[in-house]
């Protein structure tokens, strides 16, 4: 079932707050505009089946066995043991009594700490970018 | 040609090449943390949609939210909201930057946290 509103576009806004999705409309459920000035801007006022289309960056799914592949691009799964060796190498430089193991075991967990911070958030992004080709701006028809 | 990609045993045998007593599910706790981090970036991106109810302002994004298929969501961020119009077609519609609004609703008020009662 489609809505009553003509131009979304113009006449609906969202926007997030903590764990919520705001959505407001200046028209009313046939269409019109909100004729109140001063309250404007409202809850949508009809129901709409699959009304709002989100898009959004999800929480990959966990792994829960050892014949699970991990739900994120295969270009981020060695990351994965730097982050696991990462946390491993922490827990062995605290419990260590000599203090050059532990400084040693402080030192590689670093290591991969960095190695995970370039895969994932550094360049991770930008390596896995499935944009290619030339860069040119296609500006929109003026007329 | 295939795509290579690792399982969890693979990457616990990686890991004992270091750490020969790792415990398995220590591991997979561990991997779970790394997925749950790696969400917070563009790894994967999906869509969903979601109906409208009259005069409902609020629509519930936490962890246990579902669509209107009855698929849990699990957002982390929100980049693009499309609504239908009335040619049933989905037309982006822009991001308030001023959340100010003078009026608010009662009606889906329970979407957003409460106090606790203890």
């Amino acid at each position: 079932m489609a809505s009553n509103i003509k131009y979304p576009e113009n006449s609906c806004r969202w926007f997030i707050e903590g764990d919520s999705l705001c959505l407001i409309t200046n028209v009313d459920s046939e269409g019109d505009a909100n004729t109140t000035a001063r309250k404007n801007w409202k809850a949508i006022q009809e129901a709409v089946t699959d009304g709002i289309l989100l898009y959004y960056y999800a929480e990959p799914n966990g792994v829960s066995s050892l014949s699970d592949v991990p739900d994120i691009d295969n270009s981020l799964h060695l990351a994965l043991v730097d982050y696991v060796k990462r946390c491993l190498y922490m827990d062995k430089a605290g419990q260590s009594a000599d203090p050059n193991a532990s400084t040693v075991s402080t030192s590689v967990s670093m290591q991969h700490q960095r190695r995970w911070d370039e895969a994932v958030k550094r360049f991770g992004m930008k390596k896995r970018d499935k944009t290619g080709g030339m860069r040119s701006i296609l500006p929109h028809s003026l007329t | 040609m295939a795509v290579h990609s690792i399982t969890v045993k693979q990457i616990l045998s990686r890991v004992r090449q270091v750490f020969p007593n790792a415990p398995e599910a220590y591991v997979m706790n561990l991997i779970n943390d790394a997925l749950v981090e790696v969400g917070m970036y563009n790894s994967k991106v999906v869509h969903a949609k979601i109906s409208t109810a009259a005069d409902q302002m609020w629509y519930d994004l936490k962890d246990a939210a579902k669509d209107s298929s009855n698929n849990i969501l699990e957002v982390n961020k929100v980049f693009r909201v499309y609504f239908m119009d009335n040619d049933g077609d989905y037309i982006l519609i822009p991001r308030l930057l001023d959340k100010d609004l003078l009026l608010t609703d009662v009606s889906s008020e329970s979407v957003l946290q409460s106090p606790d009662s203890r």
